[in-house]
């Protein structure tokens, strides 16, 4: 039955969260900040407004009452977390889109390098301040996690400001956080389908067959695929195929245990190089930025006030273990991106100023700890805290970096 | 209107090196290697180039139309809300530097043994006005609305629709 209070408060907290999302977005983009923080932001404030100020209040205007509904309730409810998770699927959706493997290909030696540093450092820095504070194995590999991949677009207006997009660096950083992200994506498959060592093999030969049966096999037919749903000649019906196989993808690749988006991001990247992705990638952007990824980011803003409330006596504990990470992760990039930068033939200088490239984190952090969370590696106030920390950490990297990119820089001709 | 009906079905099943353009040295053709000067100064005279590995081969690479040239010579916005490889190329920030950097490499092609109504049906669904015709990734000719039209309209003037080619 569609026609329930229930639909009908959800698509209220929706049209709510889009106009919020989007003017905090935009006034992040006029402060020359990342828009994806205004939006997790809209959420921290919306939920703040939901618990504080208006949940079941009534208001009386004349002789109508109008009662507001419990948006702390709707914003874990299951059909807002839906729009939240297909936000997921899109945003990786469209990563693989845009990931080209010729340009990939032809990517330096040098960017290999950085990423294999910039992923192996910061995950174990993560990995051993969880064990430190007393965090599981499990919830430790996680936070390494969250760690690993680089989120370009501060960098890449920072380096486009100073005029040294087109040096070495730039196009090392930008390799680089390329290759991380990939291999942080193939990271966290392995993490939620991992339990124990045999797991760890097993859900290897997983990932295995996956790339090789749906990216390898899917390579040499998604033209005959495409073409089929090109044939349909109904208004956006071509798009309406795509959908389908973004779908099946995540689907195939939730029911092998390797999880699902994993297969947004290869039916991303298998539709991506083929021609025929010209005609829907407007579309498809049009439909991800305009509606369900925005929903995502205010859901994880959202989810701090909402999960399972904050306990004063751990505010230390809390506090510590974010500036832990925080440094963790500026310290992990900078020395492992720029070993790898060294170990590429860069001098010291040079090595400094890819690491410091590269210490953004945004959408690949947000999403390992939201789908840690969904999948229930991470429960209570772990999460709660994992995810306050992540928040911050793409708060601070993104505010950070432009600062330390400019001081490396200062002395060049 | 039934002899209408039937020049164009005529016209529908004609094979696309039939009516295409054969003088392939004629062709707006660069090298992916070239610098990006020579682009800017051959688009500023033509709407489009092929990009080809190399032009003794003239294997096709890709295509460089104005709207490329646009984007690339315009000031550099980078948009705050991107996920995946960002497109940095710019004149302005010195990262467009060759036809490479520059072209597009997805190209909407024709073989040219396909039948004119599916290289038509192409032009529609990819909003195109001109396609190339490649053989064995060799670059043989080009298609265009413009000589698709001027083809068309002659024969309607009782001119046969092949008479250039046999000519």
């Amino acid at each position: 039955m569609i026609y329930t209070d229930e639909f009908f408060n959800v698509l209220f907290l929706i049209a709510i969260a889009l106009i919020f999302a989007r003017v905090l977005g935009y006034l992040f983009h006029k402060l020359k900040q990342p828009a994806v923080i205004g939006e997790i932001i809209a959420g921290i404030i919306l939920s703040g407004l939901s618990i504080f100020i208006f949940s079941n209040q009534n208001f009386i205007i004349f002789n109508y009452t109008i009662s507001t509904p419990d948006l702390g309730e709707l914003f874990q409810s299951s059909e807002f977390v839906l729009f939240a998770e297909i936000g997921i699927l899109f945003l990786l959706f469209i990563s693989g889109l845009e990931t080209s493997i010729s340009k990939l290909k032809k990517t330096e030696k040098a960017s290999f390098y950085v990423a294999i540093g910039g992923v192996i450092f910061p995950l174990v820095l993560g990995f051993l301040s969880g064990i430190l504070l007393n965090f599981s194995v499990i919830e430790s590999v996680v936070i390494g996690l969250i760690l690993t991949a680089t989120s370009v677009g501060v960098t890449v207006r920072t380096l486009m400001d100073l005029n040294v997009l087109n040096t070495d660096i730039g196009a090392t950083i930008l390799g680089g956080a390329v290759f991380d992200d990939i291999i942080g994506i193939i990271l966290l498959a392995f993490v939620m389908g991992i339990g124990s060592l045999m797991d760890a093999v097993w859900i290897g030969i997983k990932i295995a067959i996956f790339f090789i049966l749906f990216l390898y096999i899917g390579l040499k037919i998604i033209d005959k695929v495409l073409s089929i749903g090109e044939k349909l000649l109904l208004p956006k019906s071509f798009l309406s195929i795509t959908l389908a196989i973004l779908i099946l993808y995540s689907f195939f690749a939730y029911e092998a245990g390797i999880s699902g988006i994993i297969g947004a991001f290869v039916a991303g990247i298998l539709i991506g190089q083929n021609v025929r992705s010209t005609k829907i990638i407007e579309d498809v952007k049009a439909i991800g930025y305009g509606f369900f990824i925005p929903i995502f980011f205010v859901y994880v803003g959202s989810s701090l006030f909402i999960d399972k409330g904050f306990e004063i006596s751990s505010f230390d504990t809390t506090i510590l273990f974010i500036i832990l990470i925080v440094s963790m992760s500026i310290v992990g990039k900078i020395v492992g991106c720029g070993m790898g930068a060294r170990l590429s033939g860069m001098n010291n200088k040079e090595a400094l100023q890819v690491g410091v490239g590269m210490i953004p984190r945004m959408e690949l952090a947000l999403i390992i700890a939201t789908a840690a969370i969904s999948h229930g590696i991470l429960t209570g106030i772990v999460a709660h805290t994992i995810l306050l920390t992540t928040i911050i950490l793409t708060i601070v990297t993104s505010l950070l970096t432009p600062f330390l990119i400019k001081a490396t820089f200062k002395n060049k001709n | 209107m039934v002899k209408q009906n039937k020049l164009i079905k005529e016209f529908y099943e004609l094979k696309v090196s039939q009516l295409m353009d054969k003088r392939v040295w004629d062709l707006p053709l660069i090298e992916e290697k070239e610098d990006i000067h020579h682009v800017l100064s051959i688009l500023g005279a033509r709407n489009h180039i092929w990009v080809v590995k190399d032009m003794d081969r003239k294997e096709l690479v890709g295509v460089i139309t104005e709207h490329d040239v646009l984007s690339i010579l315009a000031p550099k916005h980078f948009p705050s809300y991107v996920f995946g490889m960002p497109d940095i190329r710019s004149i302005q920030h010195g990262t467009a530097n060759t036809a490479g950097d520059v072209m597009a490499n997805k190209i909407i092609m024709c073989d040219p043994d396909e039948k004119i109504i599916d290289a038509l049906m192409r032009m529609v669904k990819f909003k195109l006005r001109r396609l190339p015709v490649v053989k064995d990734k060799i670059i043989v000719g080009e298609l265009t609305l413009h000589q698709l039209i001027r083809k068309y309209y002659s024969a309607t003037q009782y001119h046969p629709i092949l008479e250039d080619e046999e000519g």
